[in-house]
């Protein structure tokens, strides 16, 4: 076996990491030391190129861009259809298309920048990944992520070039979110979702940016409902940063990362997930108040809470943060977060069956 | 290439041995006679043991020429700092033996267990302060709140039959390599040395001794290179599913889980993989677990040749390369190294 070990310092460093420094060989990082600090030392053990098993295409294309965390945008592209559609106000079905595509690409070349960035700052080999890392295992090398990263957000920003013509509106939007984007990248160390600030802004991204930039490509501007789904989003969203960042609270804490969990510790950030869990049943029941009807207030309202006692009390009970308990908990907490779309499905598709008299 | 040829001559590896068994640890007279029972219970808990870690420090200490004194010393630290841990854990975990004897909290009282190891890690403060090395006695606190952390971790996952390997890995490294860093770290930092490069590879070093060493221990409970008549199955009896259990148990299934957890015997234990082919299943995981700690193995002897081309002087890389390449060998293999 053949490794090297190299420290930031190196002249050698980045290209390892990136991978640029063989045509034949990858270096796949073992072990690191000293992670954030000038004094880093990564221990690479290089591998023959053709010696690295890779997946198939699509397996690795869908851990490369991150597949699964793709719910997250689609829900909200879902809603702001279905919403406007039952309105009757989609007015701009090509500038919506467009905007759509664009945020796929832009969220696949973010996912791949945000990558390359933990690669680059070590906070993929402190933190235990619950799936495949493409550059950790040497299916890919950093500049090639690199590169990919670029396309796919030049694609985003073509595709966005109608949508601004099309919708004049959308480029004050668009100009928020890049205000808020570059606050971020000022700000943050290891990336949005490991830092306070970054917390803030990953909300309102992902939040009442994103929903109220789709419902602005459409053509029907911002209204208090937009955003009102989009808080919820947004509160959703980070439910699911916490408990992530909860899950790996030690190792994290020891590589002297700062979020909302590490700043807690163990017993307080345990009382913080119940709390933003009861957060998002109240976020969950107001929406259906001021925007559902009655019927659909109470049994998504009723369903919702019913579903996060127990999750509550598993989140409660949990002894210590290296075991098992952490991953139980992340999966209930997910399948809470799984529950409030399947609902939110339902009811759209109740709406809609309504509208068209269940006749197609 | 200078690591070559590196290999002890038999005579040298006995005057080394000899020298190593010469340091006493313990002596009555350091402590005061005046307290009841003190004296005799140190005198239970020193007897038995291997004594590795002062070993080791000593395979560091001697051919990098630290006086005789200072050996004592260190090694006086780190088995005062091992058996402290040692008493407290015992009455953590309720073992009513240690090293074939009742353990102190059994035969004396859990009281006077809890304060011998509290005495035990202010002696080793008073020593290396007057000693006068502020950066050694700030590592060795260092390890000492290390070793704890990993302490209450482990005692966090007691009864938790579905931890990973890495959980375990991170409670290990606080718990059992940290003291290995320090046998490795600290005649260096003693000598005044802190060359960075240095103790970053000699951290690696230490981190992955401890690694071995646990994971070679935890194989003892499943009657793998037993040769000490280690207790079978007993981290499982008591709850703990130590690293090899945990590696093993990652792809069962719940009902695989509780049978494993109820097992009385090895037989028992290897019933839970498959009830026909279950000794031929478990030879295979001990065989891939084998696979994994050798490429472990790897990486050590990596860091071995780094450290040696980070050493200035020849004759000390030399006869420290002979000290601590044969380590892997004897601690997660417990076999005497090929040609000595």
């Amino acid at each position: 076996m053949n490794f090297k070990t190299l420290q930031k310092s190196d002249a050698d460093f980045k290209k390892y990491l990136m991978g640029t420094f063989s045509n034949t060989d990858v270096a796949i990082p073992v072990k690191t030391l000293n992670v954030g600090t000038v004094n880093e030392t990564v221990t690479f053990e290089i591998v023959k190129m053709i010696e690295i098993q890779r997946p198939k295409y699509f397996v690795f294309l869908a851990h490369l861009i991150k597949l699964r965390t793709y719910l997250l945008i689609m829900v909200p592209l879902f809603y702001v259809a279905f919403k406007n559609y039952l309105d009757d106000r989609f007015f701009d079905p090509i500038s919506f298309l467009c905007a759509s595509v664009a945020i796929l690409f832009l969220y696949a070349g973010l996912n791949l920048r945000s990558d390359l960035n933990d690669h680059i700052s070590g906070f993929d080999r402190v933190i235990e990944p619950t799936s495949p890392k493409p550059l950790l295992k040497g299916w890919i090398t950093g500049s090639e992520v690199s590169f990919m990263s670029l396309v796919f957000i030049a694609i985003s920003a073509v595709l966005a070039v109608p949508v601004f013509i099309l919708q004049k509106e959308e480029i004050r939007v668009v100009a928020v979110v890049v205000i808020l984007f570059i606050v971020g990248q000022f700000f943050k160390k290891n990336s949005y979702k490991n830092q306070r600030l970054g917390e803030i802004i990953l909300f309102l991204l992902i939040g009442p940016g994103l929903c109220s930039g789709l419902q602005v490509a459409l053509g029907s501007g911002i209204d208090t409902e937009i955003l009102f789904f989009g808080s919820l989003w947004g509160i959703a969203v980070l439910f699911l940063v916490h408990l992530n960042n909860f899950s790996h609270l030690l190792s994290s804490s020891q590589a002297g990362i700062h979020n909302t969990m590490n700043k807690m510790g163990f017993d307080a950030s345990k009382k913080f997930l119940v709390f933003w869990l009861v957060l998002l049943n109240v976020f969950w029941i107001l929406f259906h108040h001021f925007y559902a009807g009655t019927f659909w207030m109470w049994f998504v309202g009723l369903v919702f809470i019913f579903w996060s006692i127990p999750t509550a009390i598993e989140f409660s009970n949990i002894s210590s943060p290296v075991g098992s308990d952490l991953l139980s908990a992340k999966k209930t907490g997910y399948k809470n977060f799984l529950l409030m779309i399947v609902l939110l499905f339902i009811e759209q598709i109740w709406y809609l069956g309504n509208k068209i008299n269940w006749t197609l | 290439m200078l690591l070559e040829g590196c290999v002890l001559t038999q005579a040298k590896l006995q005057r080394k041995i000899n020298h190593i068994m010469s340091v006493k640890i313990f002596s009555s007279t350091d402590f005061p006679a005046y307290l009841p029972k003190l004296n005799s219970l140190y005198d239970d808990l020193f007897s038995g043991g291997k004594g590795f870690r002062s070993k080791l420090v000593q395979m560091v200490s001697e051919p990098i020429g630290i006086s005789k004194d200072l050996q004592n010393l260190l090694c006086q630290t780190i088995e005062f700092i091992h058996n402290a841990s040692l008493l407290h854990d015992d009455l953590i975990d309720r073992s009513v033996l240690r090293r074939g004897k009742p353990a102190a909290w059994n035969k004396y009282n859990p009281e006077y267990a809890v304060l011998a190891g509290d005495y035990l890690l202010a002696r080793v403060m008073v020593n290396l302060s007057a000693h006068g090395n502020i950066k050694l006695v700030q590592y060795t606190s260092q390890m000492i709140s290390d070793l704890l952390e990993g302490e209450w971790l482990q005692d966090s996952v007691v009864g938790d039959f579905f931890v990973t390997p890495a959980q375990l890995d991170r409670i290990h490294n606080l718990k059992t390599a940290s003291l290995f860093k320090w046998c490795l770290r600290a005649p260096f930092i003693a000598q005044n040395n802190f060359d960075q490069d240095l103790h970053l590879c000699l951290e690696e070093m230490g981190t992955i001794l401890g690694q071995l060493f646990q994971r070679s221990d935890d194989l003892l409970d499943y009657d793998i290179r037993n040769n000490e008549g280690k207790a079978i199955l007993g981290d499982l009896k008591s709850g703990y599913l130590n690293s090899f259990g945990s590696f093993v148990s990652q792809n069962m299934n719940r009902g695989q889980v509780d049978q494993m957890i109820k097992s009385k015997t090895l037989v028992e234990f290897q019933n839970c993989f498959s009830d026909v082919d279950g000794l031929k299943i478990f030879e295979q995981k001990v065989l891939e677990f084998d696979q994994i700690n050798s490429k472990l193995i790897d990486l050590y002897q990596h860091h071995l040749s780094v450290l040696m081309s980070l050493l200035k002087e020849k004759i000390t890389s030399k006869d420290l390369f002979n000290s601590l390449q044969p380590l892997t060998e004897i601690l997660y293999w417990r076999r005497k190294p090929a040609g000595h």
